[in-house]
């Protein structure tokens, strides 16, 4: 499928990212450097890595799939779903985890609550990067085998490798660095698809004229906002509470791929504008992902399978050597991920379980050296399980659900945790394993809870309301901590 | 009452400027921000370095694509 020129793009990218990654060995010294970059990391350069991690190669597909079938309705999911989460980050709980020199959201709720939910939380986030590595793997490696015709090994051995070696050496600061020109090349790539379905159509006007040439049924899928009976997954109070309310603000603020790299930030202007910076970046984000999938509506009518649309697009429009691009973007999102994945879990690891509770007052270099095998054992466990996910029909998808049980509860303690002095520590931990079980029941009663096929954007704010319950009516009943101790972990609250 | 049925009167206008005030009460909630903490880390102050001029200006591209679509 691919010309020479678009191999020469491809191999050369590939090459020039792992040169790239390998550079910044020479800037790891201790634990604090390979973890949170020496705390040096510029705004810019942290903001187009949080948006990077955030897209992966299955998005570009699945995001534009969706858009064949359901129109721009979800741009949502980059648009309000990230904006008044990522501001709230920016000004409110980002400066206090800097401030507080944290490595992860569970040391802050350790802090906040008690070592309960700190390893509650940390269990949880390593579980589903770990499990999620190998579906990702494997998925991806579909992926690319169906657009671009390299057998599924050669892609996973190919990214493992080179991902893994920048990861390894160069920590976070590899991270995200490399992450910067991934983005760079995935914005590059896009675009250019981008501009070309448009030519292809007429511009704007002519995607507008053709799809209400269509009949009804397209009307509207230039609609972000759907009315309530949508028979797509996005009606507009899902969006609301389910999305903007909830999912998202625990996205921005609970994940702790996302918050880290803020972590990293020179110093605390620099962490709130990296999140600015990045919502900013996340506005071109549905115009990458979303736009080729609506101009194939026009082009490619009738795909049996919406998640066609993308690779159908870059078929019929793309030149050689532009096509290169658009699969050096894919391997940009795939390789974007993986790293955040390697780095926060080796992090968590190694602050959250082992130094905490394995070896506690080892030499810094000992640290060093944990994260470095954590980061290279998850990338091998990846590769080996990723063929797993071909037995399991639909783990992607449970894997994704699996997080879901966790969004609401994490939210409803972070949010009381920092905005409330009187949430006490078993308060917050009532609140996170009681909203988890009852994520787990309205999951279980679905069919009878809910009108709508998929429900995690309700699952999501019900489980956030009942963290927000539990946590206040058990903090009414016990005895919080002092202000001394609550300094710089609760707004309003300084050292 | 999980499926929000109590809001189906609400009319896809309404929805939509539901949206836009999130927006509007997010901009003016930072307006509020005091200046000093929004300078916190900077030693020598630009007025790019005015983190809410940002956020409104980025406040404004949302309001206007979730206006317009």
């Amino acid at each position: 499928m691919l010309a020479g020129i678009d191999y020469f793009v491809v191999i050369s990218y590939l090459v020039g990212i792992m040169i790239l990654g390998y550079y910044f060995k020479k800037y790891v010294n201790d634990t604090d450097d390979y973890f949170l970059g020496g705390r040096t990391l510029p705004f810019w350069a942290i903001g187009m890595s949080i948006v990077v991690s955030d897209i992966g190669a299955l998005d570009f597909v699945g995001v534009s799939g969706q858009a064949y079938r359901y129109g721009i309705s979800p741009a949502n999911f980059d648009w309000l779903g990230s904006v008044p989460a990522m501001l709230l980050a920016a000004f409110i709980f980002i400066p206090y985890f800097w401030k507080a020199k944290l490595y992860t959201i569970p040391e802050y709720l350790g802090r906040r609550y008690n070592d309960y939910v700190r390893i509650i939380a940390a269990v949880t986030w390593i579980i589903f990067f770990t499990l999620n590595m190998g579906v990702y793997f494997w998925a991806s490696g579909i992926l690319l085998e169906s657009i671009m015709g390299w057998p599924i090994w050669y892609s996973i051995i190919v990214t493992a490798i080179v991902t893994g070696l920048y990861t390894y050496f160069g920590g976070i600061t590899a991270v995200v660095m490399t992450d910067v020109v991934q983005m760079i090349i995935m914005f590059v790539g896009g675009f250019a698809l981008v501009f070309l379905s448009f030519y292809h159509i007429g511009g704007w006007e002519g995607l507008v004229t053709k799809l209400h040439e269509m009949g009804p049924e397209y009307q509207n899928h230039l609609n972000l906002i759907q009315p309530m009976d949508t028979n797509t997954p996005f009606p507009w109070t899902g969006i609301l509470f389910g999305l903007t309310f909830v999912m998202s603000n625990a996205y921005m603020i609970g994940n702790q791929a996302i918050v880290q790299r803020c972590l990293t930030a020179k110093n605390e202007w620099h962490a709130k504008a990296s999140m600015i910076f990045a919502a900013f970046l996340k506005m071109f984000i549905p115009v990458l992902v979303l736009f080729p999938g609506l101009v194939a509506i026009v082009l490619i009518p009738n795909l049996a399978d919406g998640d066609k649309a993308l690779p159908s697009m870059i078929r019929e429009v793309l030149p050689p050597g532009l096509t290169g691009l658009m699969f050096s973007a894919f391997f940009a999102g795939f390789m974007s991920s993986l790293d955040s994945m390697l780095n926060s879990t080796a992090t968590l690891f190694t602050k959250d379980i082992y130094q905490k509770y394995v070896k506690k007052d080892a030499a810094d270099k000992h640290y060093l050296a944990v994260g470095k095998i954590v980061t290279l054992t998850i990338l091998i466990f990846g590769v080996i399980s990723a063929p797993l996910s071909s037995y399991f029909e639909g783990i992607y998808i449970a894997i994704q659900t699996f997080l879901s049980y966790f969004q609401g509860p994490i939210f409803s303690i972070l949010l009381l945790g920092i905005f409330w002095k009187g949430a006490t520590q078993w308060g917050g931990f009532t609140a996170f394993i009681g909203g988890i079980f009852s994520s787990f029941l309205m999951y279980q009663y679905s069919d009878s809870l809910f009108t709508i096929q998929n429900p995690f954007l309700y699952v999501s704010w019900w489980s956030f309301i009942v963290g927000l319950i539990l946590n206040i009516v058990v903090s009414s009943f016990t005895k919080s901590y002092s202000d001394k101790k609550l300094a710089g972990l609760v707004y309003g609250l300084s050292e | 009452m999980l499926n929000f049925n109590w809001l189906t009167d609400v009319s896809l206008d309404t929805a939509r400027w539901i949206f836009l005030t999130l927006f509007i009460i997010t901009g003016i909630i930072v307006l509020l921000i005091p200046q000093k903490y929004i300078y916190e880390g900077i030693k020598e102050i630009r007025i790019w370095h005015n983190l809410k001029l940002w956020t409104i200006v980025l406040l404004t591209f949302y309001f206007l694509i979730y206006y317009n679509f």
